[in-house]
C-alpha cells in the first residue's frame, strides 16, 4: 500500500518534470530521481534522469551555449576568409557603427563583435552570440554610413532572430543528441565539433533558407532607419551590387537573387512607412570606413 | 428577479469600462540598453531619469519621434520613440533557454563561469586545439570578443553623425 502511494507520487512528480512545471523544473526532477533511488528502484531513477536530460536536449540552446557556438563559428569564418583586417580606426568605426545598430534592434540586451575580414569576395556573415564579420570585398563597394548599418543590420538581424541556432538545434534533434549543449561538449567534443561543421557547411556554402535572408534584410533595414540612417540607401546598394553581379545565383548562391530581395526591402520600407529622409553620413564614411 | 438582471447588467457595464481604461493606458518597453527620459522632446533637454532596459513605461503622449511617458515611480518625461517597443523583450535568455540551462546543470555553470568578455571559452578553445586553428586566428576571436565600446562612445558618435534622438 505504503509503496502504491509512493509510486504515485513519484509518477506524479514526473509528469510535472516532462510536462515542464516551471522553473522549478530541474529540482523537481532531482527530488524525483532521489525519491526513486531512496524506494530502491535504480532503474526508476535513471529513466527519470534520462528523461530530463531528452526534455533539456530538445530545449532551446541558451546564452553561455550560444557563446560558445558563436567562438568555433567565428573562428572558422575567420580560417575561411583570410582572417581578420585588424585597422584601429576602421576596426572601431565598424563597432560603432554597428554598436549604433544593435541598441535598436530586438536582442540590445548581448554583446555584439564586428570585424572585417581580409577578403575580395563581397559578402557578410554572422555567427551566434553576435559575431558579426564583412569582407573587405564589401566595404569597397559600400559608398556611406547608411548601406553600411543596413549591411550589419541584416547580420544583427540573424543573431538576433537566432537564425543559426535554429539550424544548431535542428540537427541536434536530428541526430537524437539528448545531451546537446555545453555538457555535452565536454564529454564529447567530437559531437560539438559535428555540430559546428554541419552549421558552418549551412551557413557558408549552403546558405541559410531563403525566408530567412528575406527576413533579414526587412528587419536590417527596420534597425538602421530606427537609427536615422536612410533605408532607401540599402535599395541603392542592392541595385549596385545587382548592376555589378546580375542575378547570378552561382555568385549569392547564399542568398535570394537581387531583383528579389530589391523587391522585399521596398516593400517593407512601405509597409512600415520608413522615412526616407534619413541621414547617409556619406563624408565620415569617406573618412574612416574606406581604410582598406 | 429584476433587480437581479439590472446588478448584473451593470457589473457588466463596469466591467467593460474598466477593460476600456486599461485598454487606453497603452505601455512600451524601454528596448535600448542605454536610454534617457527627458524633460523635453529634444536631445537638448535635461536628463529626469536614466532608464533600464525592459522597464515599462505609460504613454501618455505621441509627438514626431517622441514619447511623453510616465515611469512606474512616477517620474514623468520624454523617451526617442525608436528606444521603445511596445512587447516586453525577452533579454539573453528566454524561458524555455533557461530551463534548458537549469536542467543541463552543473556542468554548464562551470564552463560559464570562464567565459565572458576575456576572449575564446573553454569549450570553443579546446574546438579550436581539435581542429588545429592557427594562434593567430584565435588571437582574433580573442581580440573581437575582448573589443569594448562605452555606452558613451556610442552616444557621442550617433551625436557626431546626427542620429538617433540628436537628429536635426
Amino acid at each position: 500500500m505504503q509503496n502504491k502511494i509512493f509510486d504515485r507520487i513519484i509518477s506524479l512528480l514526473i509528469a510535472s518534470v516532462l510536462t515542464g512545471a516551471g522553473a522549478g523544473c530541474a529540482e523537481l526532477q532531482r527530488v524525483a530521481e532521489g525519491a526513486a533511488r531512496v524506494s530502491g528502484n535504480e532503474q526508476l531513477a535513471r529513466m527519470i534522469h534520462g528523461g530530463g536530460t531528452l526534455v533539456s536536449g530538445l530545449l532551446p540552446i541558451g546564452y553561455e551555449e550560444e557563446q560558445s557556438i558563436g567562438q568555433a563559428i567565428a573562428l572558422q569564418v575567420i580560417a575561411r576568409y583570410g582572417g581578420v583586417f585588424e585597422q584601429g580606426d576602421l576596426t572601431r568605426y565598424v563597432n560603432l557603427v554597428g554598436r549604433a545598430v544593435a541598441l535598436t534592434c530586438d536582442r540590445p540586451d548581448i554583446a555584439y563583435h564586428f570585424g572585417v575580414l581580409n577578403h575580395d569576395s563581397i559578402n557578410a556573415f554572422a555567427a551566434p552570440a553576435g559575431y558579426v564579420f564583412v569582407t573587405r570585398g564589401l566595404l569597397s563597394q559600400i559608398r556611406n554610413e547608411a548601406e553600411l548599418a543596413a549591411v550589419l543590420g541584416h547580420e544583427i538581424s540573424h543573431v538576433s532572430q537566432k537564425h543559426i541556432l535554429a539550424v544548431i538545434q535542428r540537427s541536434k534533434q536530428v541526430a537524437g543528441v539528448t545531451e546537446a549543449g555545453l555538457a555535452y561538449a565536454n564529454q564529447n567534443p567530437e559531437a560539438f565539433k559535428g555540430l559546428i561543421d554541419a552549421a558552418v557547411k549551412k551557413l557558408l556554402d549552403e546558405g541559410l533558407d531563403q525566408d530567412k535572408e528575406t527576413q533579414a534584410d526587412a528587419l536590417g533595414d527596420v534597425f538602421a532607419a530606427r537609427v536615422g540612417y536612410d533605408p532607401t540607401a540599402y535599395l541603392a546598394l542592392l541595385n549596385r551590387l545587382r548592376a555589378l553581379k546580375g542575378d547570378d545565383k552561382a555568385f549569392f548562391k547564399t542568398h535570394p537573387d537581387f531583383s528579389a530581395r530589391i523587391k522585399a526591402v521596398q516593400k517593407v520600407i512601405d509597409s512600415e512607412g520608413l522615412k526616407p529622409n534619413g541621414m547617409l553620413v556619406s563624408e565620415r564614411f569617406a573618412r574612416l570606413g574606406k581604410r582598406l | 428577479m429584476r433587480r437581479r438582471r439590472r446588478v448584473t447588467l451593470l457589473s457588466m457595464i463596469v466591467f467593460t469600462g474598466l477593460l476600456a481604461g486599461l485598454a487606453a493606458a497603452e505601455t512600451v518597453y524601454v528596448q535600448a540598453t542605454t536610454a534617457k527620459l527627458r524633460a523635453g522632446k529634444t536631445s537638448l533637454d535635461t536628463v529626469v531619469a536614466d532608464l533600464k532596459f525592459g522597464e515599462a513605461l505609460e504613454v501618455l503622449r505621441k509627438e514626431g519621434g517622441w514619447l511623453e511617458v510616465r515611469t512606474a515611480a512616477d517620474v514623468k518625461g520624454w523617451i526617442f520613440a525608436n528606444k521603445t517597443t511596445a512587447t516586453k523583450p525577452a533579454g539573453g535568455d528566454d524561458f524555455l533557454a533557461k530551463l534548458g540551462k537549469s536542467m543541463r546543470r552543473k556542468e554548464a555553470s562551470e564552463v560559464t563561469a570562464s567565459a565572458g568578455a576575456r576572449g575564446l571559452d573553454k569549450v570553443s578553445e579546446e574546438y579550436a586545439k581539435r581542429v588545429g586553428m592557427t594562434q593567430q586566428d584565435r588571437d582574433a576571436v580573442d581580440r573581437m570578443t575582448a573589443y569594448k565600446l562605452t555606452d558613451q562612445e556610442v552616444e557621442d558618435f550617433l551625436k557626431d553623425g546626427g542620429l538617433g534622438e540628436y537628429a536635426k
